[in-house]
């Protein structure tokens, strides 16, 4: 469906009111810990929810099979995660674009296209992040529930964002434990205990205290303040930053040869720097700090998270980060940009760059190879500069 | 008299990316801006060379060309290289990000001293074509607005010249360079041929020889007219994009699918021929999007992917089998209807006559 708007702007019309909302069943793709927001919000507008498996070679297989060869990484596991949601009973399927960046906005028309030609039946509601960001987030919720009470919606993003920002606080605080733990296990554990707490927490008040709890309890892990840890900003394209499986758990890889990680991109900072209007949004955000540091290297910004990526560098080497890795998926375009600008980068500001191009094809022994001689060279500059 | 001459300036365009599409409206606002223009070299083997050392593996081979040109137009002494960044051609229709940031990729990839005019067209942002040419003469000190209009105006006259020519079926070489002369050449000598394919391709890709390794001469000798974006026109592109259902979502889409499901549409080709670079990102939506039509409107299609090591032998080959499928079930339609005329008016003339049924027998076996 085809539809244009008084300016002219052709739009696609996704929102068909083809299945009631009662006997909607909802899923969206996996992306990091994105899972735990969402369920919250989409769960208390009283919607039915099926989870999608866990990324797996499984998964990318599905996705693979169906989806053409020069497709990106992303797009294929998403596309898995359609089908296998598809399969377990979902018949409504959320996602969020954003044209005008790179393949990506591409990916709900496509997906769209390849489920109906695979023979299954949904519908499938995208909200566009580029036209107006509450505005459409609404909508779309409003569309797959029909759900008018605004104390639910209060609720649901009350507890979606205070669960975005615990979970990633308690991220940031694992990065920062790991490589300083004394017993060997007990930031991972500790992990592994929150998340389970905060995706059983349902409480608004109970949600608001979340992060302080996580802090706290992250403090009482014995930890040597005074081991020489060297720092590593994990830089890239968004999906496999946020990903897990796609990113082969490349920070507790890290972690575990006693490098403390440091990632830009959080799930939480990107929710709320888009979700919030700008006139809320007081301090400088993430992305204009990498406009300012880039500006030596990038004229203007070209879609993606190429700006991002050589603005933290800069901002890395300037703030005393003693490597850089940098991940993505095979043959993204903006990336590609930000690669072939990261050499002149790491010769100026003087600090390595690690540069990992990741496949479905990529075993895991090759790149702990180069993570490993990598963080090598990393420790042995930073005790070189130490003395 | 004496001044202006000693005060000409020169500025350098790689011959690739931007030059395949926009050259003809360059030459026109150049020249009239009383700028000399210097164009790098065809593209050799030692280009694409030159442009491997600089850039990434993973960046395409258009984009190593690129950098090879830029590289050319350095050892011949022009410092002054005109890079434009062409980031959305129309609201919300945006480039590729590595054609978005070829100025970028310059700045940071070569170490030798370059000025680089890189004027950005961005309509997402409401960076419009006139603020484009007003950027570009401001670099060369050039505010008046009547010289800016005026050479405006001149560069236009000379882009449509050039796209009357090619639409009328002149190849690219010709319809350029008769633009630049200032002669309008319309009707070539039509030559009819027995197949014609249309070719979706950027014109960067296909109409540097180099890249696509001849491919418009290489089909031409094995009888196959092929059809190519500049056949054409952009109001046409743009409809049967919204014909077949589908939205523009790139900037250079019009070249690609709008070309292609023109003439699907209009069934006036017996095949589809894609060439694309390896690991182009818009041209891997693209050409899935044109196959998933092709495939319900049964047309041939073929998709092929170039990069700098592309061996002439398998290209030729995999073309070769391509025409001759074309050929079979061209011939084989034809004699089916050709069968089917022959059976009824043999039918009608005379009903008892066993050799004869026996001759249609072998017709139909065959």
């Amino acid at each position: 469906m085809i539809i244009k708007d008084k300016n002219g702007n052709i739009t696609i019309s996704q929102m068909d009111d083809t299945i009631s909302a009662k006997e909607r069943i909802i899923a969206w793709p996996r992306m990091g810990n994105i899972d735990l927001s969402m369920e919250a919000l989409v769960s208390s507008l009283g919607a039915k929810i099926v989870m999608p498996p866990p990324n797996t070679n499984q998964a990318l297989e599905i996705g693979v099979k169906n989806s053409i060869e020069g497709i990106c990484l992303p797009y294929k596991l998403n596309l898995a995660n359609y089908v296998m949601a598809l399969e377990k009973g979902a018949n409504t399927l959320m996602m969020f674009q954003a044209p005008g960046s790179c393949r990506f906005g591409n990916y709900t028309k496509m997906a769209q296209k390849t489920l109906k030609k695979m023979g299954y039946e949904f519908d499938m509601c995208v909200f566009d992040m580029y036209q107006s960001k509450m505005k459409q987030t609404l909508k779309a919720f409003w569309h797959v529930t029909h759900c008018l009470n605004p104390y639910r919606y209060y609720k649901g993003f009350s507890t979606g964002f205070n669960k975005a920002f615990a979970i990633d606080t308690a991220e940031r605080l694992l990065f920062y434990t790991r490589p300083r733990e004394l017993n060997k296990g007990d930031a991972e554990r500790c992990y592994k205990k929150w998340y389970q707490i905060i995706h059983e927490t349902t409480s608004i008040s109970g949600c608001k205290k979340l992060k302080k709890q996580v802090i706290e309890d992250f403090q009482t892990i014995p930890i040597d303040k005074d081991r020489v840890v060297p720092k590593v900003y994990l830089l890239g394209e968004f999906f496999v930053l946020l990903d897990p499986y796609t990113n082969q758990e490349i920070e507790k890889t890290l972690g575990d040869l006693g490098v403390e990680v440091e990632r830009q991109i959080f799930f939480s900072d990107w929710l709320e720097h888009v979700l919030k209007p700008s006139f809320f949004y007081k301090k400088e955000s993430h992305r204009e700090r990498c406009v300012r540091y880039a500006q030596d290297y990038m004229k203007r910004a070209i879609g993606g998270e190429c700006i991002e990526t050589v603005g933290d560098t800069v901002y890395g080497a300037r703030n005393g980060i003693d490597g850089i890795i940098h991940i993505m998926p095979f043959s993204c375009m903006p990336e590609i940009v930000a690669q072939n600008i990261l050499p002149k980068v790491s010769k100026q500001e003087d600090i390595p760059v690690l540069e990992l191009v990741l496949d479905e094809q990529t075993g895991k022994a090759g790149n702990i190879t180069r993570i490993e001689a990598f963080i090598d060279l990393v420790k042995r500059r930073k005790l070189k500069r130490g003395k | 008299m004496n001044s202006l001459t000693d005060n000409k300036k020169t500025i350098g365009i790689p011959r690739a990316i931007s030059y395949y599409s926009n050259y003809p409206f360059y030459y026109g606002f150049f020249t009239a801006l009383g700028l000399d223009i210097i164009l790098s070299d065809k593209t050799t083997s030692k280009t694409i060379n030159d442009g491997c050392k600089y850039v990434v593996s993973d960046t395409c081979l258009p984009v190593k060309v690129y950098v090879g040109h830029v590289i050319n137009l350095l050892e011949k002494g022009c410092e002054t290289i005109f890079i434009p960044s062409l980031q959305a051609s129309a609201y919300k229709v945006n480039n590729c990000s590595k054609i978005r940031g070829l100025p970028e990729i310059i700045r940071n990839v070569i170490d030798k001293s370059i000025n680089i005019i890189d004027p950005e067209i961005n309509k997402t942002e409401g960076i419009s074509f006139k603020d484009f040419c007003y950027d570009f003469a401001a670099r060369f000190d050039i505010t008046d607005k009547n010289i800016i209009e005026s050479a405006i105006k001149n560069g236009w006259e000379v882009y449509n010249n050039f796209h009357k020519m090619a639409n009328s079926g002149l190849g690219f070489e010709d319809a350029l360079n008769n633009a630049i002369k200032g002669i309008m050449v319309t009707k070539p000598v039509q030559v009819v041929k027995p197949l014609s394919v249309v070719i979706m391709a950027h014109g960067y890709n296909l109409f540097d020889e180099r890249i696509s390794l001849n491919l418009i001469k290489k089909l031409d000798k094995m009888g196959v007219k092929s059809y190519t974006a500049l056949n054409v026109t952009k109001e046409n592109a743009i409809k049967s994009i919204e014909d077949m259902g589908e939205i523009q979502y790139w900037a250079n889409e019009l070249e690609l699918t709008g070309t292609a499901a023109y003439y699907m549409i209009n069934n006036k080709v017996d095949g589809i021929i894609a060439l694309s670079a390896f690991g182009c990102g818009p041209d891997s939506l693209m050409v899935d999007e044109v196959q998933y039509h092709a495939k319900e409107k049964n047309l041939p299609m073929i998709h092929i992917n170039i990069d700098e090591h592309t061996g002439e032998a398998g290209f030729v080959t995999r073309i070769e089998a391509f025409v001759d499928m074309l050929f079979r079930k061209k011939r084989r339609t034809l004699e089916k209807e050709n069968v089917i005329n022959l059976l009824h008016t043999a039918a009608n003339k005379s009903k008892n006559n066993p050799e004869k049924e026996k001759h249609k027998e072998e017709v139909l076996t065959k």
